[in-house]
This record gives structure tokens, sequence and C-alpha cells, in this order.
């Protein structure tokens, strides 16, 4: 990967109000369909830039905006290389191609950011996921098949939360394997978590990964949005423990959606959580030790579908990671309405879309006036440790 | 913007009518994102390229340059003609420099000095995000090479940076010194220069003169003869600390006005010596290099150098600054065949630590993630070693240096290469060949300017016609017997000096009767203290009740105590008491170690060495000290932190003031 080039990797990601997709389109454009670089591209003039990347007047100014921030882009990257930190584009061959193959062009991250052993990206990987809150049967369950996963090189996925995340990066170490941590924040906000994994980074047993600028200090909108990139950086996953709502929830019901393959422990008869549900929804029920179960209820469970969707259709909102990025980045300068946000961020969400997703953040306030004005209450307000 | 336009600026904004050529030149290619190397004699008017470019270019131009001294001078220079401009030092207090990076973000700086060791610091690092950045400037460029004169491992993030500029911005690097070999290394590294300016080096002002000699006193002899006779005010190079302090006070045993300079004063010192210097408070500075290519005095009409350099490079840098102004300005060399190569190869043999010593350190990060002050106690080793070690550890990928919240770390990188130690053996080779180099212009009998800057990669036609060799000037001591007298009573009264600067402590500088090195003292005390040769002999009580009278004569002690041996048994306290006695001074035996103590010289770095005493000593009846005005003896002063931290305890208890006195100072690592 040529360093040279990370200050504008860093740039495009933060190209106001683009989405996802678009920015990588642009990637697309440049790198394979031009055959161009980012060198040309930042010098090129507006009309150039419309006629040659086929980009519309807005995004034409984007552009020709951003290219005054260069050397500001720079700075930052140095940081970065200099504390020992990788930038990794998605046209780059140490990518994941597990990330790329789950996500596609449409939600891949442009680039991802790492500290520690980059091969580990190219293994195949697990995710164990989990609630915060876990029993201790679903901590045993993790410790199985977190040690099943290492004895067969197995990479395991984390989301570094409490509860299952925790449990099954610890028995990753404990059985020697490799691990991924994903981060639900920038990389240099990671601070003491570096500390406390190093002996494992030096070995090459661990990588820090994050999808998010840099800088962007943990937050619960984060945490959300990190939670599709755990799935999607692993072959296969696991469940330990859900509940109706929440994280593990909408990405099990996402991935099956997406028909995916998912392993969820089956749980016992007295167990009070969703397990069971997400087994009927079409998770493949495994054992206390990780391996398939032969399940004569499939059929029956299909029944039950129907009415078991009914009761549990109000679905959390969920975002992906870069409008996630850039409504917190916009309520860290003031206090807005979701249709302002909306009108800044150039989402196409609904208002009351966006109300709804900012209420269910913890560290959001919302104003008793009408309209509703939302801002964030202090940069750190929950620790992870 | 055509020449005249500029020009017409330029006589507006700066008050000067016209640009040289070069000058525009440069600022032509700065001005539509070019990168330029400018190679340029001190002089010139390379400021004048990157100060014109920034007050036309929308935005703040940041200076990276590592002179403070000269930073300030510049900024005052560029305020006065009311161009906004702000320097960012580690000497200023943290709310100014807070102040100021809120004002380059608001867009109200046309330029920003900063030292490049601010790449280090995170509040800067932030503000950099947020600044609207129009131009880059290396200022001291040579300092990026390890082939130059003065490599600084600061410099390298300023070249990581570069590299991550996009290649439209524009990036100026410019030196007055660099060989070939330097401005082709400052190309390799800093990447896609587009053009690369090399003046002529030649100083036609300079009197270049070497005077051979054959012992240090008659050096003192010829600048005691002489040193009036120069014209103006000037600067004279020692080599080493000690010296820089000999000198001067030889200088002012003769009534002529002198002040030293060294690393050893702190920043506020430095600044007054500085300010002195600009308003011709003395004939002369004494010093180090550490005072040097930072001033910005257009007048200084000699520098003298006691010590050879390590190379050409060196002394063309170190007298670079003389005679700015044009003015005849006398330039000179002493050289002793007998004793003054030992300094120069003593660095040069040592420039990097044994390779076991990064091997420690690896290992120790390799074990955890540590600290500066956690790799000093892992590796027991000298602050400076580790700096040298970390640097080039960096230097090549096998560690980082990482924040963790606001304080450094040091991390082993997982994928890192084997240490490459024969990278240094080159680099020392090439040092031994330019103290060849240097030596070589000592014994030349062509122009000497010709050398140096044939030396430097310029190609002088003729000759300078004004060093000793044009002119059949060789200067020689021949009148050393007329000196004899006068500088052996000056040497028999000199006492150096023990420097005490911390704050909250009681204990006063105090002095010693000798340097360890000189003479016979420091053998004495060695075979007394080594090889069971008994007490310190008469000699050496002799020397130190002089030392007293001549500085602590008129004081009226009311205790003397001594240091607790570690390991040389009574011999000190034997000492103390016939000190006492002959003084007339009562002593005290209550001064006790609590537990007993490592030899402070297994210890390498003075922070291992203060942790070692702390709290160790104790006093048996503590209310006795108690507005006592004390002095304190020992053999040797070394780090001092005995004494150090005997004076702290003896504070707590009351004491009104505590005075060491030794035999001997070490300059070093004699002992
Ligand atoms: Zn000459």
């Amino acid at each position: 990967m040529i360093i040279n080039e990370w200050t504008y990797w860093i740039a495009i990601t933060q190209l106001k109000g683009w989405r996802i997709e678009a920015v990588n389109k642009l990637v697309v454009n440049i790198f394979h369909e031009q055959k161009s670089s980012f060198e040309e591209i930042f010098s090129l003039e507006r009309n150039e830039l419309s006629n040659r990347y086929n980009l519309n007047e807005k995004e034409c100014l984007d552009i020709i905006n951003l290219k005054e921030e260069l050397p500001n882009y720079s700075f930052l990257a140095e940081d970065l290389k200099s504390q020992g930190f990788e930038i990794i584009p998605i046209n780059s061959p140490d990518y994941s191609p597990t990330l790329k193959e789950n996500l596609k062009l449409k939600s891949s991250p442009t680039v991802i950011y790492i500290k520690g052993n980059r091969k580990i990206l190219m293994e195949k990987s697990i995710a164990i996921v989990g609630s915060r809150e876990a029993d201790d049967i679903s901590l045993e369950f993790t410790d199985n098949v977190a040690k099943k996963a290492s004895k067969e090189f197995k990479v395991i996925v984390s989301g570094f939360a409490k509860g299952v995340d925790r449990q099954a990066l610890e028995s990753a170490m404990k059985y020697t394997g490799q691990s991924i941590i994903v981060l639900p924040q920038g990389v240099l906000t990671f601070g003491s978590g570096y500390q406390k994994y190093y002996q494992q980074i030096v070995n090459g047993d661990v990588l820090v990964l994050s999808v998010f600028h840099p800088k962007a200090q943990w937050a619960s909108g984060l945490a959300m949005a990190r939670n599709p990139i755990i799935y999607a950086l692993a072959h296969e996953i696991y469940v330990a423990q859900s509940s109706d709502s929440g994280g593990t929830w909408h990405g099990v019901i996402d991935g099956l959606r997406k028909g995916r393959e998912i392993f969820v422990r089956k749980p016992e008869p007295n167990e009070k959580n969703a397990n069971q549900l997400l087994i009927q929804r079409g998770a493949i029920p495994v054992d206390l030790h990780g391996e398939i179960q032969e399940s004569k209820k499939y059929i029956e469970n299909a029944i039950e579908e129907k009415y078991i969707f009914k009761e549990h259709h109000k679905t959390k909102a969920v975002a992906e990671p870069d409008i996630v990025e850039k409504i917190f980045g916009i309520l860290k300068t003031g206090s807005y309405t979701s249709a302002e946000i909306i009108q800044k961020a150039q989402l196409n969400w609904k208002p009351g879309q966006l109300t709804k997703f900012l209420k269910e953040q913890n560290n959001v306030r919302m104003s008793d006036s009408t309209p509703k004005r939302f801002t964030i209450v202090g940069e750190q307000s929950e620790t992870l440790f | 913007m055509n020449r005249e336009q500029a020009e017409q600026i330029l006589s507006k904004t700066f008050c000067i009518d016209k640009f040289y050529d070069t000058q525009w030149e440069v600022i032509k290619r700065l001005l539509i994102g070019e990168r330029i190397l400018l190679i340029e004699k001190t002089g010139f008017g390379k400021s004048l390229c990157f100060q014109f470019t920034a007050t036309q270019l929308s935005g703040t131009t940041i200076i990276f340059s590592p002179l403070i001294a000269l930073m300030r001078d510049q900024v005052n220079k560029l305020n006065s003609l009311g161009i906004p401009v702000r320097c960012i030092n580690s000497n200023q207090e943290l709310e100014e420099n807070n102040e100021i990076i809120a004002e380059a973000i608001a867009g109200n700086i046309k330029i920003l000095y900063i030292a490049p060791e601010r790449m280090e610091n995170i509040d800067w690092l932030a503000s950099t995000r947020q600044m609207n950045i129009s131009m880059v400037v290396i200022d001291e460029a040579h300092c990026i090479s390890n082939w130059g004169h003065d490599f600084r491992p600061a410099y390298r993030r300023i070249i990581n940076l570069v590299n991550l500029l996009p290649i439209s911005f524009p990036v100026l690097a410019c030196t007055a010194t660099a060989t070939l070999r330097v401005e082709e290394d400052i190309k390799n590294q800093i990447g896609n220069i587009n053009y690369t300016y090399r003046g002529n080096l030649l100083r036609e002002n300079f009197r270049l003169f070497v005077i051979k000699v054959e012992t240090e006193e008659e050096k003192m002899a010829w600048l005691g003869k002489n040193l009036n006779n120069l014209p103006g005010t000037g600067l004279i190079y020692t080599g080493t600390r000690v010296n820089t302090e000999i000198y001067s006070r030889w200088l002012k045993y003769l009534g002529i006005e002198s002040k030293n300079y060294s690393a050893d004063l702190d920043a506020d010192q430095r600044k007054e010596v500085e300010l002195g210097l600009l308003e011709n408070r003395w004939k002369c500075i004494v010093s180090t290099n550490a005072l040097g290519m930072g001033i910005d005095k257009p007048d200084i009409g000699f520098i003298i150098h006691t010590q050879i350099p390590e190379s050409p490079i060196h002394y063309y840098q170190e007298i670079g600054r003389a005679g700015r102004n044009g003015d005849k300005t006398f330039i000179i060399l002493f050289y002793n065949p007998n004793a003054d190569d030992d300094l120069p190869i003593y660095f040069i043999e040592n420039h990097k630590p044994v390779i076991t010593k990064y091997y420690k350190v690896i290992e120790a990060l390799k074990r955890s993630r540590l600290g500066e002050n956690d790799i000093i106690r892992e590796a027991n080793l000298k602050k400076t070693e580790i700096r040298v070690i970390k640097a080039d550890l960096i230097d090549q990928s096998i560690i980082n240096e990482v924040l963790d919240g606001r304080s450094k770390k040091y991390e082993y990188r997982f994928d890192a290469p084997e240490l490459n130690y024969s990278a240094f053996d080159e680099i020392m080779q090439h040092k031994q060949r330019d103290f060849r180099k240097i030596r070589e212009y000592i014994y030349t009998y062509d122009c000497r300017m010709k050398y140096l800057t044939d030396y430097l990669g310029d190609n002088l036609k003729g000759k300078c016609n004004k060093c000793d060799n044009d002119t059949n000037n060789v200067k020689v001591v021949d009148f050393y017997e007329d000196w004899k007298e006068k500088i052996e009573t000056f040497q028999e009264s000199y006492y150096p000096q023990l420097e005490v600067k911390a704050l909250h402590t009681k204990l006063q500088s105090g002095f010693a009767a000798a340097y360890y090195g000189f003479s016979n003292v420091g053998k004495t005390i060695h075979k007394c203290k080594y090889k069971n040769k008994g007490d310190f002999p008469d000699s050496l009580l002799n020397i130190t009740i002089k030392a007293f009278n001549a500085n602590f004569k008129s004081t009226d002690f009311d205790l003397l105590l001594y240091v607790p041996p570690t390991e040389s048994g009574d011999l000190v306290r034997n000492f103390a008491s016939k000190l006492a006695r002959e003084l007339k001074i009562k002593i005290s035996h209550s001064l006790h170690k609590s537990k007993p103590t490592k030899p402070q010289k297994i210890f390498q770095s003075s922070l291992m060495k203060s942790e070692n005493l702390k709290g160790v000593f104790i006093y048996e009846n503590q209310s006795e000290i108690n507005g006592k005005k004390i002095l304190l003896i020992d053999d040797i002063w070394d780090s001092g932190a005995s004494m150090k931290e005997i004076g702290k305890y003896l504070t707590s208890l009351g004491a009104e003031k505590i005075v060491p006195l030794v035999i001997a100072k070490t300059v070093g690592g004699d002992v």
C-alpha cells in the first residue's frame, strides 16, 4: 500500500453528504475505469470533473472544496503512520475479502484503520455474538466455540463489548487463537486498550480495527453501526444469547434476511431469551459446544414464525456506520431538529425515522421544546471499561 | 503576478526594492505549488523567499525551525512590518501557545514558526486539522540527513508529513550548509522536489586563520594578548562545557568582559545571554555549539574555535553566522596536535551506543509498552543513550512512538525488521573521513576558503586572497613565557562550580577544589578509594581548604556534615573531621543511611541514581538542624544526586542554608 496516498483516502471518506456507495463508486471510477489517480482528480477543474467522472454539480464542488482540506488530512495521516497505524483502502489486496464479499460496493467501508497483524484479515473467521448481560451458560458456550475455533485456526471477531464479546476475546487469547477487535470508535481514541492487548498485538495474535474517523470518540450510535461490520468480517456467526431487541437481535435478523447461515445456541427450556425465536426465524440451532443439532421441530417453527414476526416487528432504527458518524459529527456542533440534521447530512431519511433513531441513543439528549432538538451529552458519556 | 507587480508589493510590505533573481525564481515556483530545495549561504536572504510567498497565499504558512532564538527575532521583525507572524515553542507558557493556535485556526496568522519537536505534541496535531494551511517550510533542512553535521530525529516526522502532503502543495526546504551527499539525501527523503537552487558559498569578508599550538595554555595566552584587538564582539567555541567555564573565567580574570553559554543554561538564562550578545554587552560569548546558527546578529566580528570541530561542514556551519553585514570578520581555529583530536574522535567513535544497548531496549519493549523513564529503568541506560537508541529504532520501523492520553509510550512493532546496526558503521566511517578532511584543512598550504567551499560542493575559481595562507600571514604563539605566571596563578585559584538548580531546597551551589581529571587529584582519590592506600593525603586537604577560603570565608557555618559512605569506609569521615578541625566548624556524625544503598556508579541515568537514594538519609537528632547553616562535604561530585537528596532532607528539617564542598568534580563519566 502506498503510504503517500493515505491523505487522499482519509479525505474522501469525509466527503460531506456522500454515502459509502457513492464514495466507493468514485474509487472504482478513478482507479479502474479512468485508470487515473487521486492526484489527477484533485487537479481537475469543475467542468473536467463533471465530464470525465460524470459527477453532478454538487459532487464536483464537494471534491474541489475537499482539496482545500487535504493538508489537514496530511497531518492526521502522519499522526496515524507515526503511531504505527495502517490504512487499508478498499482496493488494496490487504483489504478483508470477507468484508467486501458480504457488504459489496454498497456498504463496504472505503477504508479500514488497523493496528497489528493485517494478515489476520485473510484467515477464516467467526464471530460469537450476544448480549452484554449474558448468562453463565452463554459465556460457557462462547468459551467452547472460541476454543474449537482457535483449534481450527479460525480468527475470532469481537466487538469488544461486555459479556459475550469480551468472553470471546478472552477465550481466543486463552487458547492462543487470533482475534480481531472491531472498535466502536476511532483507532486514535482506544487509549489504554492497546496497553491491555499489547502482548497479543506484538505477537501478531490481535488486530485492532475501526471503520470510523480515527479521532471519533466512543458513542452508542457507533457501537450500533459497528455491528454489521462484525457480522460482515466473519465467515460464520454464532449467537450465544439474544434478547428480542437490541444489537444482537437486529444483526441476526439482518443477516438472515441477507441469507447468511447463523448458528444459535439452543436454549434450555426455562431460559428467558430470544434464542428460540431466532431459531424459529431460520437460524441454525447448535448445542453447548457449537455442534449442529438435528432439529425435529423445523416445521413447527416455520408455522409459528408468522405469529412471532408480528410480535417483534417493532424493530429499532439501524443505520450504517458512515451515516451514524455524520449524524454524531453534526450533533457535536450544537443542537438541531431532526429535519435540520437530515438537511445538513443530506440523508434520505424521514424526520420521524431519525427522531426514533436519536431517541434510542443513550448519549443524545432531547429538548422539551417543540419541535424537539437533539444534542450530545458530553463527548464520552460512557466508558468501555 | 509578474516580477514587477511582486516587487511593488515587496517595497510596500517589506521596504525592500528588488528581489535577487534566484529569490524571484523560488517565489514564482512556490506560488504555483512546487517543491523547492534552496541551498544558499547565510545572508543570502532565504527567509524573504518564504516570507513574501506566505503573504501572497491565503492561509497560514508553517515554518519548521529548530532555532528558537532565530524564530523570535524573525517574529519581531515581521510584526514590526505589520505582518501577523507568531511562534510556538516550548519556552512559552502553554496558555500563550494555545492562544496562538486559536488565532491560527481563526485565520489571523500568516506565518507560524514552530520547532520540529512540536509534531509530537497532541494539541498541535489536533489543531492542524482545523487550520487553513497554505505552505510548509523546512528551515535548516540539512537536519533531515544522517549524513549531515546536525542530524535531528525530530525532522523524521516532518519528512513523513511532507510525503503525505498533496503533490501540488508548496514546500520549501532551505539550508546554508549541505554537501552534495546531503543534498542528494534531502532530495531522496522529501521526494518530488521540482527544483534545487544551489548558490556559491564563498564568504568574501572572512579572514580565515589556523593557529597551531603545543598546549592549551598557549591558546589562553594568545587570546589574552589579542582578543581585545579583534573587531567588535564575537564568539569563542570551546568544544566542552567545562572549557566554556574555564575560558570565560580566564578572560574575566584578565578583565575582558565575557559570558559562558552551554546546554546547562535554562531557557531564561539563554535568552538573557542571547540578548546580551545582540546588545554587545560582552567582548565575547564562550560557548559550546549549543549557541550558534540561531543567533541573528549581523555584526559578529570574530569566531574563534579553541577546539577542532568534527568536520569541515561543522566548521563552515559554526562560522557561518559571522559578518553577515559584510564587514571584515576574523575566523580563527586553534589546533594542538598533542591533545585536540581526542574529543572529536571520541564523539565519532561513540556517536552510537554499542549494539547490546540497542537490544536491551528492544527486549524491554518486546515485553511491555513503556514510557521513556520506564525504559531507562528497565534497560539501566543513560537518558542520552536512550534518546539516540529510541530515535534509531523508530527510524528503522522497529518501534513506534505512540500517545496514551497525553503521555508518550513506545511500542514494539509486531512485524518489526531486525536491527540494522551496520548502517551506523557506515555513518561512522563517513564521519571518520570527514574528520580527516578538517585535519587537512589545518595542514593545507592553499587557500582555506577554497578548501571549505570545495568540500561543500562548490567550485571556487582562484583563491580568496584573504586567508593566512594566501596573505602569507601565518600566526604563531611565540610569547608564551610572558604569560606563564599569569596563567598559573589563574589555574591555582580556579574552583569548579557545583551547580544546583532545583527549586524547594536550601541547598545552594557550591564548589569543588579541582576537576577530577585535572592534575593528580583524580588519581590520588582513586588510589585511596579503590586501592586501599589509606586516608586522603594532606595535599587534598590543603586544596579543599583553599577552595573554602576562596569562596566561603565570609560565611559563618554552624555545622559541618559529610555524606555517609557506601563503600569507601571511613575515608570521607576522616577527611571531614580533619577539615572541620582546620576550618573550626563543629562536625556532626549523625547523618546516616537508613538502609544500605547500591553504589551510585552502577546506575547509568540520573533518574535511577536519585531513585536509589530516595528517602535513604536520616539524621539522629533532627531538631539540631533547624535554622542551621551547614557545610556539606563529600569526596566527589558526579551527578550530585546524594548531595541533592541530603539537601532536600535537611531542608525539610528546617536548615537555613546548605552549601556543598567537594574535593573533585567529574566531567562526564570520569570515575
Ligand atoms: Zn584564501
